[in-house]
């Protein structure tokens, strides 16, 4: 009796402290440092693609190689990157400094259509690399860079 | 020489070399700067104006030791005494006046500036300056940082370029258009005559040699050459790469 009481009180107080410390768990977003990390390693990621297909249009062209770079920008650039740029990350380090400004944060809507714009441009060129012709993803690999462009003008800062 | 002795005539002030130069200098940076702007696969079209305008350049900075005597950077110097003379009316000269020679100098230092950091730049999108190998990638990015804040500077000392010449063929009535076209000025010359321009052959070849050896250099031909192999195939059938 006194033991199924024990018992009873233990579970009465562990039970809502560990799911208390669960739910916390779950609800605790990613540090500012992380965030701008993942962000980081996003934007590495799209530059070796880049410069793969980069390197295919300027050399011997293989249609697999830029395939599958092509399929590694639209899947970076459909993955959601607006949430890496959370309130909070405006300044602050991940593997460097932010190159972000400021201005990104309070860009409101127009940050929208950049990315938006991108993430177009990104699916197209994943349609063509696996249908079209060199010279036809070549166009369209040029219209992506002017996206990055358009984004990088306005909102990374110059070294 | 107050006896009147005036007579007005056509004095040779710019030979064909340097009214060449300046017009493909004219073209090569308008090329240069819309297709910055354009970006895209306009990139490809920016890097050759940029080397073109290397070449012109260092062609320029030559013709400035060795060309004629109105192209002679000793013979426009702007000392401060030359420029207080110049702003008060004073000068009298032929070729570049005064201001002008400071604002051509500038320009030049500019656009040696602006296609060196263009050369080791790259702008982390898909464009990579032909000698941005030779330094490191942080480097290069900081280049590229002042290749986009001199554009600024660039831009305001074209306009000025272009609004002093305007001021002095419309306010002076100064057509300074025509003689880069031509290569003749009308002026009003007391004797002894100035000396006209005149092209010395072997100082020609010099500058255009020093031109294309710089545009040579430049392009990263040379260290193309010098490591055939050191610039891997990222095309996938290379066979120093893991096949998955």
């Amino acid at each position: 009796m006194k033991n199924a009481f024990k018992f009873l009180l233990l579970s009465a107080l562990t039970i809502p402290a560990v799911s208390f410390s669960h739910d916390v768990l779950a609800q605790q977003a990613a540090k500012p440092e992380q965030l701008i990390k993942w962000r980081q390693s996003a934007y590495q990621l799209l530059a070796w693609n880049n410069g793969r297909i980069k390197s295919n249009l300027d050399a011997q062209y293989n249609k697999d190689e830029v395939a599958k770079a092509a399929n590694s920008i639209a899947a970076i650039a459909n993955s959601g990157l607006g949430s890496l740029f959370a309130a909070g990350t405006e300044t602050g380090k991940g593997w460097h400094d932010t190159a972000a400004k400021p201005a990104l944060f309070s860009a409101g809507s127009k940050a929208g259509e950049y990315s938006a714009a991108f993430t177009k441009e990104a699916n197209e060129l994943a349609h063509l690399a696996a249908t079209a012709d060199q010279a036809a993803v070549k166009d369209q690999f040029g219209k992506l860079g002017k996206t990055c462009k358009a984004c990088h003008d306005d909102y990374k800062a110059k070294d | 020489m107050d006896d009147g002795i005036r007579t007005p005539q056509a004095l040779r002030v710019w030979d064909l070399p340097t009214r060449l130069f300046h017009w493909l200098l004219v073209a090569a940076v308008t090329t240069a700067i819309a297709s910055g702007l354009a970006g895209g696969n306009w990139m490809a079209v920016h890097g050759k104006a940029g080397l073109a305008i290397a070449g012109l350049v260092a062609f320029r900075l030559v013709w400035g030791f060795v060309g004629n005597r109105y192209a002679r950077f000793t013979n426009f110097a702007p000392t401060p005494r030359v420029l207080k003379t110049y702003l008060r009316g004073e000068w009298q000269g032929h070729g570049h006046n005064p201001l002008g020679a400071l604002s051509v100098l500038v320009l030049l230092i500019l656009l040696s500036t602006q296609v060196g950091t263009g050369l080791f730049g790259n702008d982390e999108i898909a464009f990579t300056g032909p000698l941005a190998g030779l330094v490191s990638e942080s480097l290069s990015l900081r280049l590229t940082g002042l290749h986009h804040q001199l554009a600024i500077a660039l831009y305001l000392l074209l306009g000025l370029h272009v609004v002093a010449i305007l001021f002095h063929t419309v306010v002076k009535k100064d057509n300074l258009v025509k003689p880069m076209l031509t290569g003749y000025k009308e002026t009003i010359q007391e004797t002894p005559h100035p000396t006209p321009a005149k092209v010395g052959w072997a100082s020609l070849v010099f500058a255009l040699a020093t031109a294309l050896g710089t545009l040579y250099v430049a392009s990263g031909a040379p260290l193309q050459a010098e490591t055939p192999s050191a610039t891997p195939s990222r095309s996938g059938t290379d066979s120093s790469q893991p096949s998955w």
